[in-house]
């Protein structure tokens, strides 16, 4: 049991750290995004159920355990509502790649609007 | 902003009760068989006066949908085995692209429209994708009665409506058609 936590911990340290690399070489701001994505999947939810193994089988604290899961639910409800939140901001506010990307269809779509 | 109705109200409350026993802790209690009856109580009156504020931002439809048995047991489903997996898969996919000296990245907004009809449906499918490292939803609108999703994608595989929704959310819409329709 205790070899599948650290497994576990280990794989979420992994991709937090591809996900932080990535971060720091993406070209642009929506690609860093999806990059940080990276982090908030598998880097958090790795470290919460790895907690939750630990709580129940090594505190016994059933508690504690079900506590990290509703963390891990509510954590999975929001991120992504964040993280659409900020890449539209962004596009709205007119941060653009410097770097062509391959297609456009929501910038084309908001000129013809206006 | 809809008035909210006494179902919604009500299957609100059943929700908030069931978090309110798993934080007390009370759901292990309970069988264990040393529960404390003024906990329940209180998480009774508690979820019921939050329930009736916080109705008409949480139901919009039918109020007992969710509680039918097949639609849980999908529910659970997606969100213990088919999300993780697709989860997993496209996880690796970017650490790999990220790790990798060229970088290869080809990103692009792409539009894709979506057949699901309901609002959760939709919201669910939404924030599946954002979830998914490699693609994130940036607006969704409604032309002609067919709602179509802008989505940002780090590798633009086709530019095609129909094939690249295949790609970025195929097995996802549908699951979540099975929950929701």
């Amino acid at each position: 049991m205790r070899i599948a936590i650290d497994i576990l911990i280990g794989i979420s340290v992994f991709f937090a750290f591809a996900g932080v690399v990535g971060m720091l070489r993406m070209p642009d701001s929506f690609c860093r995004m999806q990059s940080s994505t990276n982090i908030s999947t598998l880097g958090v939810l790795g470290v919460i159920i790895g907690g939750i193994l630990y709580a129940a089988f090594f505190l016994g604290d059933a508690g504690m355990a079900v506590k990290l899961a509703g963390m891990g639910l509510f954590y999975i409800i929001t991120s992504p509502i964040s993280g659409h939140a900020i890449c539209k901001g962004a596009y709205k506010h007119g941060v653009r790649p410097e770097k062509e990307m391959v297609c456009d269809k929501y910038g084309e779509d908001m000129v013809e609007e206006e | 902003m809809k008035k909210s109705s006494f179902p919604a109200v009500l299957s609100t409350a059943i929700l908030l009760y069931l978090f309110w026993l798993l934080i007390t802790g009370q759901i292990v209690s309970i069988f264990r068989g040393d529960f404390s009856v003024q906990v329940l109580i209180a998480g009774v009156i508690v979820s019921l006066l939050v329930a009736v504020f916080s109705a008409r931002f949480f139901i919009h439809e039918k109020a007992f949908y969710l509680w039918n048995p097949m639609r849980l047991i999908n529910l659970l489903l997606y969100a213990l085995i088919i999300f993780p997996i697709e989860l997993v898969k496209a996880n690796v996919d970017v650490a790999i692209r990220a790790l990798k000296p060229s970088l290869p990245v080809n990103p692009g907004i792409v539009k894709v429209p979506v057949d699901v009809k309901s609002e959760y449906a939709q919201s669910m499918v939404a924030n599946s994708i954002t979830l998914t490292p490699g693609t994130i939803t940036m607006d969704i609108t409604e032309e002609d009665g067919q709602t179509n999703y802008y989505i940002h994608w780090i590798d633009v595989a086709t530019q095609d409506p129909k094939e690249a929704g295949d790609a970025i959310k195929g097995t996802l819409e549908k699951w979540t058609r099975r929950i929701w329709e």
